[in-house]
């Protein structure tokens, strides 16, 4: 993340070249497309400790293969890929691939180039990388690394031209395939579902949220702004294949939001809400016909492992060879089968595609497998739906259903491997092994240091190696597509799709959300925690300012101050703050509220009204502006916050106002840009801070509290206020004479 | 407006223009890879074909016949295992193969060698072939460089850089070249290249000419089934409604989801204009309409040795109804889709194509529960053919043996088997 524009706020990217049009046009005949190679997610663990995972194959044939040809299928001539981990390894098997290397007479593309960002985190680093390197002329396809895609682009090409040439401001068009209502494998395969606001007639796009099962609330809030495009279609039955047709334009507000990271939670969602600021147009191209799909997790690598099995991807099925020096041929049975397989007599192959060199000994069955070649398969063995690389072996009456077992894997005779187990590069397993089917096992032979694991005895036998891989299920360091959203990772991490085992009551969760979820804020046990703030912030995500309240029926307390509060703030036939302030301590003592339920009630009334006061409708305040005028303009406002936000002089309790203000702009995060969140929240603070309502060591002692920093959000906006609180610590001295001088005129502004 | 709204996706034309600009080996991998993804297809793989080889015959480096051969024959079976169920590609392999062994076989009883190598020249020059572009081929020197002395010498320097020893790949440089050889290559080059060219004409005429024997097929009164009628059977139709009134049958699959016309809605245009009355069938309705049918016409994607057809699928079921009822049943075939060989496992089974043919992606039901085999090519046994329609004239199956000992040498007819992998 780039830390260096913490105050910049919406004016980062003014910076930006402007486009030169001209030149635009004039090399539109060239088609350039960006390949994302990498995701910066590991739900491919562990098989990506070894191997990245545009390169992990997917029916014999790795993945990234699918994506050039789709791309040289459609004419792309300019080709730029962005890899993260494991970079080396890719560029190599580009550039020794007869077919793509750039040295290559034989390349379909004119220019392939790799592209290296050293301290990339995000696609969103890439993306503004890009837009830094200003390589990028005309519109471009963007794609990941792990698209599987027969679809022809010129269509939506020439219709995204044509609104661009009709409106400068229409800057992208995404590409998504239609897979119908009823349950639909790669649907459900996805994990989360995107759920897209589209105007059917124009196609353009006007929301953007994302939904799972385990979120706690299985609704979603339209934007009022939706309403006035006066035809829209709420669509949940599109496959998002990561497909876009981008204008340079698109690179631009990439930069301008710096925050941003992923290119549809961040950024589809960022841009759609701020159309009124940026004027931005984007459009969905939704497809129904053609295959289009995204590797992004194991379900949905069995998916398409699927479908190519059964032709949905045709031409990209392994009997078109499209790898140099392939040989697969159709056989009876619906298999695919390369040269130099030897398959005896009594074994049974259906639904399969079986690489080269691979043997099959007698009386084994394999079904709606792939087998990657030199493969070693004994007797009586039965596959069924499974994934084994190259160069396994599989001992004699072993059984192996729905799993994925890696490159040279040693299965020992008489092993029952059970649904959804995942054994990476390896791994052996001695002879008679049960491996457990719930939960089922993931064995690797490396730990998540990429360190030879300890030999688990237990699990692989005494001739075995490797050990259960424990997935690291914190949100911080994995820069999870999900982010902090542990849950929905949890579901697509797996092989199998599943909700056994995961707490889908809807009522437990939202009992905990609701009575305690606030409460427990200030001393929340490790093991609430991540459920609390799981709902919680799935809640902030998908709810819109206006009905940020109806969200939290059973929270009466909290609904009726902060709406009070901010309707006294709002009011402006009084400047008096009294009234507000009795019936808030009228409310608290109806209810009983904590007092940590009251401080955060004020912060989140108090943000909203500064955040309201930054919209366009309220005069579009700098935040500087905003803050002080959302805590100065009713007289007594101050005074309240001092006394019953804040609590007291001691700084614990300003520590936790602080925290109470910045989780609060978390929960508007989302109508405004980040970038601003941050600045508001710096803002805030550097008011309280002068109307002494929070003391110097207050806002030091919030900075370092650990909670301040906890998850990406939150770390994001505690990073903003880096300057201030540097400038309080270092310059201290100095500013305590004129802070007394200030703290002054402010008490003359009140008392006007 | 309008900046090129121009098509990306790859295509054949697009292929054909950049031979000159593009190294050959980048042409031919290019083409491999149109016919693996299946954006090169059908009747325009024998044209892709032959367009090819005409590259591969004027740029690669060969100094005798034998090179030649062997280069035509790798470059060829590269290309027919690229697209295992077009068997077109190798039959124009088979006869380029069998031009180059011909123009071989003259050019070493041709005792003026020089002065026919001039004369080719003067004689390729004017003629301006359908050919993709008149841009310099290397060894061919356009119109508007001969008039400049300089560039003459220079096409000359080439010619003999060509046949230098040293600069070929596949003999030592020991090999001793005499001094007539250069101009012996040049000359076969250029009489290949032509042949290659008569080839390509041969192709691009065919429906024209299968289409001149409509009135003969076609009687006034008759009622035609057509299936699916491919290019070379509606040129063949509309040329029979400009002198016959009949009524043709169009039977074809079910409508297609989401089309805003039905299905060959031009050529019902086209006919009815020419007063001919069409009638439209789905494929499931055919049997019914069998009786009223005088004859059954439709294209042929390849004929084999046997008489056997590779069609597009459901003809099969057509030709099978009309010889129940003993209607006769018309294959349209130029003579280069004719095969010196037998039908393999694989035509046998059919080739599979997209289910989505039939079952929507976006049924997730289906999808899930369904292996849908959606089969694209059909094989027709030839007892179930009664006239096949060449351009040089109908036929019968106890004539094909002819046919293609006219057209093929028996030493190629193996061709793809004599390589290995390359």
């Amino acid at each position: 993340m780039s830390k260096q524009g913490g105050k910049g706020g919406a004016a980062a990217g003014k910076a930006k070249k402007p486009a030169k049009p001209g030149a635009d046009e004039k090399r539109e005949d060239v088609l350039q497309a960006v390949i994302l190679a990498d995701s910066f997610q590991d739900r491919f663990k562990p098989f990506t400790l070894e191997t990245p995972r545009c390169l992990l194959p997917l029916v014999n044939v790795p993945v990234i293969e699918y994506t050039l040809e789709f791309l040289a299928s459609n004419g792309v001539q300019d080709v730029f890929i962005y890899c993260g981990a494991h970079s080396e390894d890719i560029e190599r098997y580009i550039h020794e691939s007869s077919r793509w290397s750039p040295a290559s007479a034989i390349s379909p593309f004119s220019s392939l180039e790799f592209i290296r960002v050293s301290d990339a985190n995000s696609i969103g680093d890439f993306l503004r990388d890009l837009d830094k390197r200003s390589i990028i002329s005309g519109d471009f396809i963007l794609v990941h690394g792990d698209v599987v895609s027969n679809i022809q682009l010129d269509a939506a090409l020439a219709k995204h031209r044509a609104r661009r040439e009709a409106n400068r401001d229409a800057c992208m068009t995404v590409v998504l395939r239609s897979v119908g209502e009823q349950p639909h494998r790669a649907a459900k395969a996805r994990g989360i579902t995107p759920v897209f606001v589209v105007d059917p007639t124009t196609g353009r796009c006007l929301q953007y949220e994302e939904t799972h099962p385990l979120q706690s609330e299985h609704y979603l809030d339209l934007d009022p702004a939706v309403f006035s495009a006066g035809q829209f279609e709420v669509r949940t039955d599109l496959v998002d294949c990561g497909i876009d047709i981008c204008t340079p334009d698109v690179l631009a507000l990439w930069s301008e939001s710096f925050d941003y990271e992923l290119p549809r939670k961040n950024f589809l969602h960022g841009v759609l809400k701020d159309w009124e600021l940026n004027g931005k147009m984007l459009y969905a191209e939704i497809l129904d016909d053609g295959y289009a799909a995204r590797a992004t997790n194991l379900q949905m690598y069995d998916c398409i492992s699927q479908d190519v099995l059964e032709r949905w991807t045709l031409p990209f099925v392994p009997d078109s060879n499209l790898i140099h020096g392939q040989t697969y041929r159709r056989v009876r049975g619906s298999s695919y089968v390369e040269d130099h397989v030897v398959a005896e007599r009594g074994a049974k192959v259906t639904q399969s595609a079986v690489g080269r060199g691979t043997t099959i000994k007698t009386g084994s069955v394999i079904s709606g497998s792939t087998i990657g070649r030199r493969c070693k398969i004994g007797k009586n063995v039965r596959i069924e739906n499974s994934y084994i690389w190259d160069d396994a072996v599989i001992g004699d009456g072993a059984c192996v259903v729905h799993s994925v077992v890696a490159g040279s894997v040693v299965v020992g005779a008489n092993c029952q491997i059970p649904e959804g187990s995942l054994i990476s590069y390896n791994v052996h397993l001695d002879s008679d092994i049960q491996l457990p089917s719930e939960p089922p096992a993931r064995i690797s032979a490396l730990t998540d240091e990429k360190q030879l694991a300890e030999t688990d005895v237990s699990l692989v036998g005494k001739g075995g190696k490797g050990a259960q891989y424990t997935v690291v299920a914190d949100g911080e360091d994995s820069d999870d597509e999900d982010g902090a959203d542990g849950d929905p990772a949890i579901l697509q991490s797996s092989l199998i799709y599943s909700l056994q085992g995961l707490n889908l009551s809807t009522s437990s969760i939202s009992t905990l959300a609701s009575s305690d979820a606030y409460d427990s804020d200030d001393d929340l046990s490790q093991a609430g925690s991540l459920q609390a703030g799981e709902s919680s912030h799935a809640r902030d995500r998908l709810s819109s300012f206006a009905s940020d309240d109806a969200a939290k029926p059973d929270d009466g307390f909290h609904t009726d101050a902060v709406n009070g509060l901010v309707d006294a703030l709002r009011a402006d036939d009084s400047d008096d703050f009294d009234g507000a302030k009795l019936e808030f301590m009228g409310l608290r003592l109806a209810n009983n509220a904590s007092d940590g339920a009251m401080r955060r009630a004020i912060a989140v009334a108090f943000v909203r009204r500064a955040a309201e006061l930054l919209t366009p409708d309220h005069g579009a305040l700098e935040p500087t502006k905003a803050a002080g005028e959302a805590l100065t303009a009713k007289r007594g406002a101050v005074k309240f916050v001092k006394e019953v936000g804040v609590g007291g002089e001691e700084v614990a309790s300003q520590a936790e106002f602080a925290l109470a203000l910045q989780k609060a702009l978390l929960g508007v995060r989302d109508l405004e840009e980040s970038g601003r969140a941050g600045a508001l929240l710096a803002a805030l603070l550097q008011q309280l801070y002068s109307l002494d309502v929070l003391e110097e060591e207050g806002i030091v002692a919030w900075w370092a509290d650990e909670r301040a920093g906890e998850g990406e959000a939150m770390g994001a906006l505690r990073e903003k206020c880096r300057v201030l609180v540097e400038w309080l610590e270092n310059a201290d001295e100095e500013e305590s004479s004129e802070e007394e001088e200030e703290e002054e005129d402010d008490d003359g502004e009140e008392s006007d | 407006m309008a900046p090129s709204q121009a098509a990306h996706v790859p295509t054949l034309d697009g292929l054909i223009k950049a031979f000159n600009s593009q190294p050959l080996e980048a042409s031919i991998e290019s083409l491999i890879f149109l016919l693996k993804r299946r954006q090169v297809k059908g009747d325009e793989c024998a044209k892709a074909t032959a367009h090819i080889l005409r590259q591969v015959v004027a740029k690669s480096k060969w100094n005798d016949v034998d090179q030649l051969l062997s280069r035509v024959q790798s470059v060829g079976s590269r290309l027919a295992r690229a697209a295992p169920l077009e068997p077109v590609i190798g039959n124009v392999v088979r006869r380029v193969l069998g031009l180059i062994r011909d123009e071989a076989s003259e050019d070493r009883n041709a005792d003026d060698l020089a002065s026919e190598a001039a004369s080719d020249i003067q004689s390729l020059t004017p003629s301006t072939h359908p050919a993709p572009r008149p841009a310099p081929v290397p060894v061919r020197p356009s119109p508007s460089l001969i008039s400049t002395g300089l560039q003459v010498s220079k096409s000359m320097f080439n010619l003999l850089s060509v046949a230098d020893p040293g600069d070929s790949p596949m003999t030592g440089a020991s090999t001793p070249m005499s001094q007539a050889q250069p101009a012996s290559v040049h000359a076969l080059r250029s009489e290949v290249m032509d042949g290659i060219e008569e080839i390509l004409d041969e192709i691009n005429q065919a429906d024209d000419q299968i289409a001149g024997f409509s009135e003969i097929q076609i009687h006034p009164g008759d009622y035609v089934l057509a299936y699916q009628p491919s290019k070379t059977v509606e040129r063949f139709l509309v040329k029979a409604a400009s002198k016959r009134r009949f009524t043709v049958i169009i039977a074809s699959l079910a409508f297609p989801e989401g089309a805003t016309e039905p299905p060959y809605a031009t050529l019902r245009k086209k006919l009815n204009a020419a007063g001919v009355d069409t009638i439209n069938l789905a494929s499931n309705g055919l049997m019914a309409y069998i009786p009223r049918v005088n004859k059954v016409i439709f294209g042929a994607k390849a004929v084999y040795q046997n008489g056997g057809l590779l069609v597009d699928s459901g003809s099969c079921i057509a030709a099978q109804a009309a010889h129940e009822y003993l209607k006769p049943v018309i294959v349209l075939c130029p003579v280069y889709k004719f095969c010196p060989e037998d039908p393999s496992d694989e035509v046998s089974r059919g080739e599979l194509g997209n289910p989505s043919s039939f079952v929507s992606y976006a049924n997730g039901p289906a999808v899930d529960a369904l292996d849908v085999e959606n089969t694209v090519t059909d094989y027709i046994p030839p007892e179930l053919v009664d006239v096949y329609l060449t351009n040089l004239g109908p036929q019968t199956r106890h004539h094909l043996a002819s046919i293609l000992a006219d057209h093929y040498k028996t030493e190629d007819i193996g061709f793809s088997l004599q390589l290995g992998e390359p």
